[in-house]
């Protein structure tokens, strides 16, 4: 017999899935129709350049068109490309739930954000054939989904995704340590998080993965009221993790917050600058799509290469 | 340690408080909670940013609550004391009674306060400290002691009535005064009972047959006396004890001989040179330096000419000293005026001296003076229809033995609208006719002669009512002279039926010698031997003259040498003269109604003040109604009828100082204790007592400076 609340929350996880699938296809579909027409085309062959015709080349790879304006035999040369397989690492900690208090129509949370974002990532992924696998974590890693490429996991992931209800402090370092091991050679990890770690060393965790040869992205998501302190009146700011709650005017610590604020993310930038991670700042009151663009845009400079 | 104020009321600004309290609570912000990502990036920059917080708005409000209250309190003069006095601490709740003595000796003064200033001073202080469970109660010590409020008054009203309390001109009566506060403490729950006396210790105000018995009060009363009598205080070194003024008839000028009696309060000490001087209607007429002894009084007369018959308006004076309440005595002198009196002969004869009327006559004016008060006139009966009876006071029928026909009912007609009637018997005198025709105007009926031989006891007169008005000024020599007197032939008389008398004067054999009535308006005096020499010896004797005038004077009545015109202060005048009262002018200006006693007597009880009183007729328009009396002023142009003057009892200016024994004896079975005013502070402001009013401005100046730091920082 099938209980009834079960029932409900399994409903609610339908249409959650469902809401998310179509946000992310709706976004990836657009952005790709508009700035990569023929990617589709086929990700494996990639035209890199052409070469005087040899004895033992591929006759079918005679570009026939320049032979009958040169009257030289000219063969094309294509890269070879590989599937990659990317990990999206999402953040769910109970910092990643921040709900602002006065909400505006239209707005989306942090949690939403994030969510969208790593559901468009994973559907772009598997969309170019690549395979896309899911870390949930908190203080430790929650879920893993390891990367594949069937155009059918991209369900799995958006499953786990709509499942996952943020809470527990934020570790990086532990959810590291859990799957490193796991993640395949020379892959991508996108790291999406708010980067509120209070012991945590991430230069570290982003050294180690980077030894592993790990290519890694991070998207550094805050909501516009965590980095501009808005509030106003005498206020108890109870913590979404564990910390103990404060009583007090923001008006009196605003300036400082921001600086601090301000210098953590100095700070990350330049640690991923120096690792030579790709460290995307986010607020949630940009767009999805700049990220997303921001990805694309960065692979294919990275392809070029 | 206490803290007093000078301006309680002030103290009612500290509700100020609220305004700010009102505006910190108006202004005060929810507090909201929000759950928030990044709790320990505000915890260390909470720890980073105290520098820039906004301003404390717990500061701001100690800051303005501190302005209003400094303010408050430094309006209201708080005098800061480091000595606190345990006398006013009680250990449980204790009822008290303060009397505070308002006599006139508690004016003297002391470094520019009176004695009675420093003392309300005292009260105020000692009242302040007090805890607020104590009850307190007070009366006043001066003549007549009496009780100025009862429990249940709050701190405020107390020091209300103590401001509004005047020293008096009156005498101590420190007995009935700690009466009034028993007969106060009875009323009161309170197991501790204490009285406060607040006095300068004259002897004059503890007269032991005014305390009253304390032993049967359970619990024994605390009786506390606070003296007031510093030996550093001003002295009163001298006071006009009293001012006679009367006529000289020996000269043919009229002239006013005042003679002042002044008494050196120094003892032991001669007061040299000591000013007195004469003051009459305003203006300083004589001046005059004394030696005055210690002990027994020193007399000063002045004698002036008498210009007009107007009334004589003065005061004595003498130098300054630290009481100049007791330095001027004031005195109103009514000129004599003529009392034509009617001496109807009855026996004349051709040799003067054998006349019925020849010592009579001399003794009413004694040297055929002009300037004498009584102007008699001799008639024979003969004479008597002729003359006009409207213009005498007095007529006198000596020794008469018929009137002519019908003439008593003139007299009776005489006697009915307030003339006065004197008759003396003598040998022509008919008893018939007497009780006959003269039955209305006299109560008595004449018996028989009764006469004594040679060699035999003669009559003598018995003074009986020494109190009555015409005898009254005679002394106990002069009475004694006048019991002396022989008397040879007297005549008996018995009283009529329904008919009242008064025999003031009888003879030895019981007999009345001067039967007294009234008839209407008038008197009938009925002197039962002759005025001449025929039957006694009365006529040669000194005493004759003025026993004489005094009784014809009486018999007049109207006239102002009867009538008692110095009084002291608190006494009351009775109207004895002729016409209506109205009003009297105090000295002070204000016009005041007589109260009316027992349907007929004008009494005027308002006498606390010393000086000149003045009696105004009764007019229409103030007889109206006793209220309007008061706010009424005299008919324009109408002329005083009556003065009299009011000074005072220098028994109070005498130094002499109650002894801590003499206090103990008198409040027997009471616990006494004697403190004095200056080792207490509550009196002495300059030992140990500090004004607070600058400190208390500053803080609420600092707290104001505070307060707009804070909010310039914002």
């Amino acid at each position: 017999m099938v209980d009834s609340s079960q029932l409900l929350k399994s409903s609610e996880l339908f249409s959650k899935v469902a809401l998310l699938k179509i946000r992310a296809k709706d976004l990836v579909e657009g952005l790709l129709s508009g700035h990569h027409k023929s990617r589709h085309k086929g990700s494996s062959v990639e035209f890199a350049e052409y070469k005087d015709y040899s004895p033992g080349d591929e006759i079918r790879h005679i570009d026939w068109k320049v032979v009958g304006k040169t009257d030289k035999y000219h063969v094309k040369q294509f890269e070879e490309s590989t599937n990659i397989k990317c990990t999206l690492m999402l953040d769910a900690s109970g910092s990643m739930d921040y709900q602002p208090p006065k909400k505006t129509s239209g707005e989306i949370s942090k949690w939403n954000y994030a969510q969208v974002l790593t559901a468009s990532l994973s559907y772009l992924f598997l969309k170019q054939f690549d395979a896309a696998g899911l870390v949930l974590f908190n203080d430790q890693a929650v879920r893993h989904i390891p990367p594949r490429s069937k155009p059918s996991h991209f369900q799995n992931i958006l499953n786990e995704l709509a499942a996952m209800e943020p809470s527990g402090n934020t570790g990086f370092g532990k959810a590291v340590g859990q799957v490193i091991e796991r993640l395949p050679g020379r892959s991508l990890a996108i790291l999406i998080s708010d980067l509120f770690f209070k012991h945590d060393d991430l230069e570290k965790n982003l050294k180690l993965m980077r030894a592993r040869g790990v290519e890694v992205v991070l998207f550094h998501v805050l909501h516009p009221d965590e980095t501009s302190l808005p509030f106003e009146g005498e206020i108890v700011f109870e913590s979404l993790e564990d910390d103990p709650p404060i009583g007090l005017d923001p008006y009196e610590i605003r300036e400082s917050y921001r600086e601090a604020i301000q210098n953590q993310i100095g700070a990350y930038k330049k640690t991923c600058a120096s690792l030579g991670v790709d460290y995307e700042f986010l607020q949630t009151s940009e767009p999805l799509e700049q990220a997303l663009s921001y990805y694309l845009l960065k692979r294919n400079s990275l392809n070029k290469q | 340690m206490s803290l007093n104020f000078i301006s309680p009321l002030f103290l009612l600004g500290l509700l100020g408080i609220g305004l700010p309290v009102l505006v910190h609570l108006l202004t005060k912000r929810q507090v909201t909670h929000i759950k928030f990502s990044a709790v320990y990036l505000l915890r260390s920059s909470h720890k980073r940013s105290i520098r820039r917080s906004r301003p404390n708005r717990w500061l701001l409000l100690l800051f303005r609550c501190l302005a209003v209250a400094g303010l408050s309190l430094s309006l209201a003069h708080p005098i800061f004391s480091f000595t606190g006095n345990e006398v006013f601490l009680a250990s449980k709740p204790a009822a008290n009674v303060f009397i505070l003595d308002d006599s006139y000796s508690m004016r003297l003064a002391v470094d520019g306060k009176s004695r009675f200033e420093l003392a309300a001073d005292y009260l105020t202080n000692a009242i302040g400290e007090m805890p607020a469970s104590n009850a307190v109660g007070l009366a006043l010590a001066s003549t007549p002691a009496r009780r100025l409020q009862g429990w249940g008054a709050d701190r405020q009203t107390l020091g209300q009535k103590i401001e509004s309390t005047q020293v008096s001109f009156a005498t101590t009566q420190i007995g009935p005064a700690v009466k009034e506060a028993l007969d106060l403490l009875e009323s009161s729950p309170q197991e501790i009972k204490r009285i406060f006396i607040l006095t300068d210790l004259a002897k004059n105000g503890w007269t032991e047959e005014e305390f009253p018995e304390i032993l049967s009060h359970v619990p024994p009363v605390n009786i506390n006396v606070v003296d007031f009598s510093p030996e550093s205080s001003g002295t009163n070194r001298a006071a006009i004890q009293g001012v006679e003024v009367g006529q000289e008839f020996l000269a043919n000028r009229r002239t006013v001989r005042i003679k002042a009696k002044i008494a050196n309060l120094l003892p032991e000490k001669l007061l040299s040179r000591l000013p007195v001087s004469l003051w009459v209607d305003g203006k300083k007429i004589k001046d005059r330096w004394i030696e005055a002894l210690s002990g027994p009084t020193s007399e000063v007369e002045f004698s002036i000419p008498l210009q007009e018959d107007g009334p004589l308006e003065g005061r004595v004076e003498i130098g300054e000293d630290a009481l100049n309440e007791d330095n001027r005595r004031y005195f109103i002198y009514q000129p004599k005026q003529k009392l034509n009196v009617l001496i109807v002969d009855g026996d004349p004869d051709t040799v003067a001296h054998q006349s019925e009327t020849f010592y009579l006559e001399r003794a009413l004016n004694p040297f055929a003076a002009s300037t004498a008060d009584i102007e008699p006139t001799i008639s024979t009966l003969a004479e008597l229809p002729r003359r006009d009876l409207g213009k005498f006071s007095v007529i006198l029928l000596c020794n008469v033995n018929e009137l002519p026909f019908d003439y008593e009912r003139q007299i009776e007609k005489f006697v009915l609208q307030g003339g006065g009637l004197i008759v003396s018997l003598g040998d022509k005198v008919d008893p018939g006719f007497f009780n006959e025709k003269l039955g209305a105007l006299f109560p008595v009926t004449l018996d028989a002669l009764n006469q004594v031989g040679a060699g035999h006891e003669p009559f003598r007169m018995k003074l009986k009512d020494k109190k009555h008005p015409a005898l009254k000024v005679f002394g106990a020599k002069i009475r004694s002279q006048m019991e002396a007197i022989r008397f040879h032939s007297i005549f008996s008389s018995s009283p009529r039926e329904g008919k009242s008398l008064s025999v003031p004067i009888s003879f030895s054999n019981g007999t009345p010698a001067l039967i007294e009535s009234t008839y209407g308006e008038g008197k009938t005096i009925l002197f039962a031997s002759t005025l001449d020499r025929d039957w006694n010896e009365f006529p040669i004797q000194p005493t004759f003259l003025p026993w004489i005038q005094r009784w014809v004077k009486y018999a007049a009545r109207g006239l102002g040498a009867i009538t008692r015109k110095d009084l002291l202060i608190g006494e009351t005048y009775r109207w004895e003269d002729e016409g209506e009262p109205g009003l009297v002018e105090t000295p002070t200006g204000a016009f005041k109604a007589f109260t009316v006693a027992d349907g007929s007597a004008s009494l005027f009880k308002d006498t606390a003040i010393p000086g000149v009183y003045k009696v105004y007729p009764a007019s229409k328009n103030n007889l109206e109604s006793a209220s309007e009396r008061v706010s009424n002023r005299p008919d324009p142009g109408v002329s005083p009828i009556g003065f009299f003057t009011v000074n005072l009892d220098t028994e109070e200016s005498r130094p002499q100082k109650i002894s801590p024994e003499e206090i103990q004896q008198l409040l027997d079975g009471a616990s006494l204790k004697i403190i004095d005013s200056k080792d207490s502070m509550a009196a002495d402001p300059q030992d140990g007592n500090f004004p607070m009013a600058g400190p208390f401005l500053l803080l609420a100046a600092l707290a104001l400076l505070g307060e707009g730091w804070l909010v310039r920082r914002e």
